[in-house]
């Protein structure tokens, strides 16, 4: 047990790191604001007068929540050439983790739609609007501002997940940190290097979704 | 009243389940009548208003606003509900937006109106409700008199042909019932068309050209307010007067 920690010797792959981060940032965010498109989506066939659409919702959520996302990576990118879906790594990577993370986005938002008291469906419906209107004007953003804090743990859960985007040959922080272990044996340097990135790749993140809530939810608390 | 019906129930049935809510409702109803609902709890007043802009759908007779059937289920609805305004007892203003938000969403996003035409309208609609200092507070900031002011507000915004107000005074504080009263008078007044389910007997006698009785889902009396407090013709609606003027 004689390993001296130097952090000189990753210095020489830092420029790759620069790279893997932003390869790390772009899935990362691209695949939160997909899957909460789709979450939304979900979320609202879980709240339909029709059984079919209800129990549609309810499969997705059980089957993304239930399989784990290296599974459906490998899925999206190794099995579906074999029915003639053929994606770049980078599109792979971004779809699977969206279809998982929107498993999840579904049961957030859906917490939030429940929270949003029956006359506001009823005050919005009187008034004409159509569901699209609706839920763009009136319930969806009082659900954001319910859900606002409960989203800031999963988009973190989607940048750490994004991880696993190594597998399927997308070059971000952690396939860095496996080539560079690997070509420099400084395994201990390069993973506490990837670790201190995605530390700083989360709180990044956080602190742009504090700071979008403070522009967007300018309204005061409201009683209820 | 000579002019053609503005609204038109006939042999309206309302279930949820096997429980009958409306059990053959016929009513008529001509522009600039305050028609006031009144009766017990639980006998189908609030449903009978949410009947007539498709909230519920009904399962038996027909419902008529302008010449145009009632479906809840059917495109045509939307045309039916821009043209009613409907005040709720809780009011429901939306929380995430101002006041002024509050009243002009409808006629921008629905009737697809110029914004600027539009917060013209809703500022001397403030003006009206007696709110214009409370323009830009959010519904979280106002008192419940305050809150079914600007509802209020917001359901003149669209220019409706009928107004349907469902209790809208039970939930305030006794003090602030008043203000929201004298709003309603004055609208009234105007030559509104209004239909009233109201525990506000005083209001109902005073301002309404009409008072309906119900009774476990029917109606069991018509007649001019006055005259119905003065002479009620069943024993039912005898004991219902009595009883809640104490």
């Amino acid at each position: 047990m004689n390993y001296t920690f130097t952090l000189r010797t990753v210095f020489p792959y830092l420029g790759g790191l620069v790279a893997a981060a932003e390869m790390t940032l772009t899935l990362s965010v691209l695949a939160i604001l997909i899957s909460l498109v789709i979450g939304a989506a979900v979320a609202v066939m879980r709240r339909s007068r029709l059984r079919v659409v209800r129990f549609a919702g309810a499969a997705y959520v059980e089957v993304m929540r239930n399989t784990p996302l290296l599974v459906t990576l490998y899925i999206v990118y190794f099995a579906a050439p074999a029915i003639g879906i053929r994606l770049s790594s980078f599109t792979a990577a971004l779809l699977g983790l969206s279809l998982n993370a929107a498993g999840y986005m579904a049961e957030i938002i859906r917490a939030g739609l429940i929270a949003v008291p029956g006359g506001q469906f009823e005050a919005a419906t009187a008034q004409g609007m159509t569901m699209g209107q609706m839920f763009r004007h009136i319930i969806f953003p009082q659900v954001f501002r319910t859900i606002y804090a409960p989203l800031g743990n999963q988009f973190i859960a989607v940048i750490l997940a994004s991880s696993l985007a190594s597998a399927v040959a997308v070059e971000e922080v952690t396939s860095w940190m496996e080539t560079v272990g690997a070509n420099s044996f400084r395994f201990f340097e390069t993973f506490v290097v990837a670790a201190v990135v995605y530390v700083v790749l989360c709180q990044t993140i956080n602190l742009a979704r504090l700071q979008i809530g403070r522009m967007l939810f300018r309204q005061p608390e409201a009683r209820r | 009243m000579s002019d053609a019906p503005i609204l038109e129930l006939a042999d309206v049935v309302k279930r949820f389940g096997s429980r009958t809510i409306l059990d053959g409702i016929s009513l008529s109803v001509a522009p600039r009548e305050i028609v006031c609902i009144v009766g017990p709890s639980g006998t189908g007043k609030s449903t009978l208003l949410r009947c007539v802009n498709g909230l519920e759908d009904i399962q038996g007779g027909e419902i008529r606003f302008e010449q145009t059937r009632v479906e809840a289920r059917a495109k045509s609805i939307k045309a039916v509900r821009m043209r009613i305004g409907m005040i709720f007892q809780q009011f429901n203003l939306y929380p995430h937006l101002t006041a002024l938000q509050n009243v002009m969403l409808a006629p921008v996003v629905v009737h697809g109106e110029d914004r600027k035409i539009v917060e013209e309208r809703a500022r001397a609609l403030f003006e009206k409700v007696r709110l214009s200092p409370r323009i830009n507070a959010y519904p979280a900031q106002l008192s419940g008199g305050e809150q079914q002011r600007v509802a209020i507000a917001r359901a003149l915004a669209a220019n409706p042909h009928l107004l349907m107000f469902d209790e809208a005074t039970s939930a305030l504080d006794p003090e602030t019932v008043g203000d929201v009263l004298a709003v309603m008078r004055d609208l009234a007044v105007e030559g509104r068309t209004m239909l009233v389910v109201t525990h506000e007997i005083r209001f109902a006698a005073d301002v309404g050209t009409r008072m309906v009785f119900m009774d476990q889902g029917k109606i069991v009396e018509d007649a001019n307010p006055r005259e119905m407090l003065a002479h009620p013709k069943t024993e039912r609606a005898r004991q219902f007067f009595s009883s809640i003027r104490g």
